[in-house]
């Protein structure tokens, strides 16, 4: 993924154009911390909010949209420095994979195969979307997770304007509006069901998106916390793992299962609900 | 980047740990200072080997795999690293992540409330499928081989 020429001509420039996202941020932490975790009992879980929740949502409010604090081009240096801020915390994940190095070996073909659990998202999504009046919008959206590799890609293969890269566009700004909290509450819940490991869920903490496996382990930790280090570990290798063959995953079983579900189901499925037989009128006519 | 623009601002990330640790979590910023001096260091070596080796490897796969070479029994350094590292909290260095992540899709608040209640319902549907889907591959093959 290597750009042509840098972003900004000096580090000075840098600096100038970056000064205001790094003083937000700073003042962000200092909010975000001082509030602390806030734990709210749900059924047998927790569910837990992490000073990263605060921070994104104040994030959020300083954009074009809201208090203006930054313009458009600041929001996309932002995302460059989401890209270098979070290697630490990878890092801090290997070395607790290194350290529990024989948990993540005795783990290994369990980590391999739980790749394929993308095809759980395509399984349950697509017939759903499918019946919500979604046409060729429904193969992006639940071919995958939907992070920046797989907007990238269906933007690539289907075009920009394409509904495939519209409907992936679409689970990705919401997955990145919602997803950090929905994540880590969705997995204190499994936690909470005491079906399924500690090894288990920390291994499917890691989808190959680095902030919502953050906030799966942090609230993984918290409701198991003697698996704490184990947990980790295996989200890490997880998360290392998906974020080398997720795309391929996408390419080669995700995209083509998403067309011929889509073939068999959108004839019947599709046009069960009224705004299903709207859009497929629609969809005919462009 | 250039190297100078990634010291730069990994030195910023470092700060912002060191801050959401003291205050989270109390641990003054000396203490702080090894763990994220080794923290950093692995995430800058991640930086200049993704920019050496032409595979198209993420950054990210490779900051994995030097934290875990580092940390692993065979590494010379093991003790020192797992111990400097553990006096960071695991949620110290997920703060400013956070803070950069609200920014980067600040622009998209209007496109999200556009979206409407079906791409919500999907998004939540996507997510829960390849938690749950990988949740439950990973349960039957660890009770296959015996792990659990």
């Amino acid at each position: 993924m290597k750009k042509a020429g840098y972003a900004y001509p000096s580090l000075l420039a840098r600096i100038g154009g970056e000064w205001k996202l790094y003083l937000l941020a700073f003042l962000f932490i200092l909010i975000a911390d001082s509030i602390g975790q806030i734990k709210i009992p749900v059924w047998k879980g927790t569910f837990i909010i992490f000073p990263i929740f605060y921070a994104l949502f104040l994030g959020v409010l300083t954009g074009p949209n809201t208090l203006k604090l930054l313009d458009n081009q600041k929001v996309k240096a932002a995302s460059g420095l989401v890209g270098v801020a979070i290697l630490p915390f990878v890092a801090k994940l290997g070395i607790n994979a290194g350290a529990n190095l024989s948990v993540v070996i005795s783990a290994g073909p369990a980590l391999l195969l739980q790749e394929f659990g993308n095809l759980g998202t395509i399984l349950l999504a697509m017939p759903v979307a499918l019946l919500l009046g979604l046409k060729r919008e429904a193969v992006g959206a639940t071919h995958s997770i939907n992070r920046e590799t797989n907007l990238a890609l269906m933007q690539d293969m289907f075009g920009a304007d394409s509904p495939e890269a519209q409907g992936s566009l679409s689970v990705y700004i919401v997955g990145g509006m919602v997803g950090t909290i929905y994540f880590g509450f969705m997995a204190s819940m499994a936690a909470a069901t005491g079906v399924f490991h500690p090894y288990a869920l920390g291994m499917a903490s890691g989808v190959g998106a680095g902030i919502l496996m953050s906030s799966a382990v942090a609230a993984l930790s918290e409701v198991l916390p003697a698996y704490a280090d184990e947990i980790s570990a295996l989200a890490s290798a997880s998360e290392t793992i998906s974020g080398i063959d997720g795309i391929y995953m996408a390419i080669f079983i995700g995209i083509p299962l998403c067309n011929w579900l889509y073939r068999k189901l959108e004839p019947t499925l599709g046009r069960i609900t009224k705004a299903g037989r709207r859009d497929a009128k629609q969809a005919a006519h462009k | 980047m250039r190297i100078k623009e990634w010291i730069f601002v990994l030195a910023i990330a470092g700060l912002g740990m060191m801050t959401a640790n003291f205050i989270g979590f109390d641990v003054a910023f000396l203490d702080s200072l090894p763990g994220v001096l080794v923290l950093l260091g692995i995430a800058l070596c991640a930086a200049g080997l993704s920019a050496v080796i032409p595979l198209k490897l993420p950054t990210v796969a490779y900051c994995s795999i030097l934290g875990l070479l580092c940390a692993c029994p065979i590494s010379p350094i093991s003790g020192f690293v797992i111990e400097a590292a553990g006096k960071i909290n695991f949620t110290a260095p997920l703060t400013m992540v956070g803070a950069f992540a609200g920014m980067s899709i600040s622009n998209q608040l209007k496109s999200f409330l556009k979206q409407g209640w079906k791409l919500i319902l999907i998004t939540i549907l996507v997510m829960t499928g390849t938690f749950f889907g990988s949740l439950c591959i990973a349960q039957v093959v660890l009770q296959l081989t015996n792990t659990i």
